[in-house]
């Protein structure tokens, strides 16, 4: 406290005490996680949903998963021909879809290269195990995720509603983001 | 028998005061400092806003592994702990709560106090030097520098309240208190106040335990019950310095209906300034060691030589 | 045989053992911490005499300033852990040292026990009002001098620790030039 810094000295240090003053009387950001459940917003990677009557083990996601925990067995069944006369058809059945969360970086790779819709990213992340090997999902419990799947986002303003049928919408979504791409290419 | 049973009432009076007070200072600072840096503090134990967390500190602490280091001077490391926490204790005796309710009723109380606090130091030196840890070594070396430092303003500014009460007994100088002391012993006050939160090492003054070059300093080596017992020596200091203080600049137990509630009154003021330290301690950042010495011998020391000019003073021209 | 005389020969005992234990040990910050030892006791001592402000004025100088400027001197220059000889003193050092302290201790007792040969004597003055009366009056003026040997002192070690700096600085630039 010599003459030359008692400028900024004594005012300094009443500019900290208020502030930490100020800061109490504001509300603690603290999140009160247990007790309170966060408000996470709709589109968070918490845990992977499964669609099984979409699912076609067409094993797309199981082979671009970077680490590999996805685990899809199926067989194929013959489906006996709808008309008279008509040909036989093949469909697999999915035998077993599981998810292993221990080995899962939520990338959400599967999810995006699912050409069914097939899979969905849920919110929810309390799905913690004492055992790692209970971390090892099965389809029917990545099923029973999906009652927790939020809706889909609203489209944004402006956007273009010219497709009446939804179950048609998915396939047809890429061919207007395609045609873009392609076109500065040539 | 009866002076035996009433002095065994005393000192257990003071002992619980002892164990009660710094918890409660301790539990203030978990909230305060959360609250200050915008987070909630503990929540859980005990149920209601975590009101029992030092308990189950303490708990913890019990149930620690009590390490002594090979290379420590064993006897010495030992004793270390409780040299700090006997010197409060002492120093607690002697501080009034009414004007008949002292635990241990001396005449020169005050100096007792400033006495017994000595004490303590010689305790953070010894765990300082015989962990056999450098660490704690420099940071014993930094104590020392910083208590004889601190000490000088220290006892200027108490012997300016003893001047200005015409004695050296706490009670006596909170009966000679008048509100006019307000303005008249103000520097004292404010002397007073940052040497005793320098004595006890708290920050901005914990150059000694600066957690981020000397680890823990002194108390590097300590774990279990006898760091806690170093924990609860700061946190006792904090009560004496706090409850000193409000007897000094604040005339204790005066105040409306004194007669009926005059300790309610002591612990009030002694919980104004123990917030104030803590409050310092969540504004300001540590001082460098060079800054230390400088504010003790370059701002301090004057301070309290002026202080006692002005009581004198003041003393002179009034009787 | 009161409570006071009992409490006194224990201190006193504590006081000249640990006295000796810090002349004799060889830890050489056991020697420091045994010394605060004999200075606390020796300022129980004199509260038990009834001499209560000697008695912290005792604590406060000696245990809190004192004793702490020599543990700080001692961990800043060398405190091994354990036994060392690096300052043991030679032989006759101790031989000497060990005639003085007797002959003064034995000089010291013969006064005292031909001075109050006929039973107790009555001492007044240890309390802190006659001790400042007396200090304030009759011994105002060795006061007064010690206070200002004492400031002398102050400013000597200050103009002696200030002007070795700038003699340092000009050192240097003299080397540099």
């Amino acid at each position: 406290m010599t003459d030359q810094d008692k400028k900024g000295f004594v005012p300094g240090l009443l500019k900290g005490m208020g502030t930490t003053a100020r800061a109490m009387t504001r509300h603690a950001h603290t999140q009160e996680y247990p007790d309170v459940s966060p408000q996470l917003p709709p589109r968070s990677r918490g845990v992977i949903a499964l669609e099984e009557s979409n699912c076609t083990s067409c094993m797309l996601c199981a082979r671009e998963c970077p680490d590999w925990c996805i685990y899809i067995d199926s067989h194929k069944e013959t489906v006996p021909p709808t008309t008279e006369g008509g040909r036989e058809r093949k469909e697999n059945v999915l035998d077993r879809f599981a998810i292993d969360f221990s080995l899962c970086m939520y990338c959400g790779i599967c999810i995006e290269v699912c050409p069914f819709d097939a899979l969905f990213w849920s919110p929810e992340f309390e799905y913690a195990e004492t055992d790692i090997r209970d971390l090892l999902h099965e389809k029917d419990r990545l099923g029973q995720w999906m009652a927790t799947v939020p809706a889909p986002p609203a489209l944004d303003q402006g956007a273009p509603v010219d497709q009446p049928e939804p179950t048609e919408s998915a396939p047809s979504e890429p061919q207007p983001a395609q045609a873009p791409d392609e076109d500065p290419a040539p | 028998m009866s002076t035996f049973g009433e002095v065994v009432l005393r000192s257990l009076c003071v002992l619980i005061a002892f164990l009660v007070l710094p918890l409660l200072v301790g539990q203030t600072e978990h909230k305060l400092m959360a609250h200050m840096q915008g987070r909630l503090g503990p929540m859980y134990a005990g149920g209601f806003h975590g009101w029992a967390q030092l308990v189950a500190d303490g708990v913890k602490f019990t149930q620690k592994e009590d390490i002594v280091p090979l290379a420590a001077d064993k006897p010495v490391f030992r004793l270390a702990p409780a040299l700090g926490i006997v010197s409060y204790l002492l120093a607690l005796a002697v501080i009034p709560f009414g004007p008949h309710l002292v635990a241990a009723g001396i005449t020169g109380s005050l100096l007792w106090v400033l006495a017994v606090g000595a004490i303590g130091t010689v305790g953070t030196l010894m765990a300082g030097w015989s962990s056999g840890n450098k660490y704690a070594l420099i940071g014993g070396l930094r104590s020392a520098a910083q208590l004889v430092s601190y000490e000088v303003p220290l006892i200027l500014a108490a012997a300016s309240f003893a001047m200005a009460a015409g004695s050296f007994s706490l009670v006596s100088i909170a009966h000679a208190w008048t509100p006019w002391w307000l303005l008249w012993q103000l520097p004292g006050a404010i002397v007073f106040l940052v040497a005793g939160t320098a004595e006890l090492q708290r920050p901005p003054f914990d150059m000694p335990v600066a957690d981020s070059e000397l680890v823990m300093g002194p108390w590097t080596e300590y774990t279990g019950l006898r760091f806690a017992l170093f924990l609860l020596a700061e946190y006792a200091g904090i009560v004496v310095v706090s409850l000193v203080l409000a007897v000094l600049y604040l005339g204790g137990w005066t105040g409306p209906f004194d007669h009926q509630i005059g300790p309610f009154w002591v612990l009030l003021k002694g919980f104004f300034f123990a917030v104030i330290i803590l409050w310092m301690r969540m504004s300001w950042p540590r001082l460098r060691e060079d800054q230390l010495q400088r504010v003790a011998w370059l701002g301090l020391v004057p301070l309290a030589l002026l202080q006692i000019v002005l009581t004198a003073a003041g003393v002179v021209l009034t009787t | 045989m009161t409570t006071y005389d009992i409490f006194f020969s224990i201190l006193g005992v504590l006081c000249a053992a640990s006295g000796l234990a810090a002349v004799t040990t060889r830890h050489l910050m056991h020697a420091a911490l045994w010394l605060t030892v004999c200075l606390a006791t020796l300022a129980g001592c004199y509260l038990v005499l009834g001499a209560e402000l000697v008695a912290l004025v005792q604590l406060l100088v000696y245990v809190g300033a004192i004793v702490v400027l020599v543990l700080f001197a001692l961990m800043l220059t060398r405190a091994p852990i354990g036994r060392s000889h690096d300052h043991d003193t030679p032989l006759l050092q101790r031989a000497v040292a060990l005639v003085i302290a007797g002959s003064a201790a034995v000089l010291l007792g013969a006064v005292l026990i031909t001075g109050v040969r006929d039973g107790t004597v009555q001492v007044h003055g240890g309390s802190t009002n006659a001790l400042a009366r007396m200090l304030f009056t009759s011994w105002v003026w060795p006061f007064e001098l010690l206070s200002l040997l004492l400031l002398i002192a102050l400013v000597g070690a200050l103009a002696m620790s200030r002007s070795l700096v700038p003699a340092r600085a000009t050192r240097r630039t003299g080397e540099d030039s």
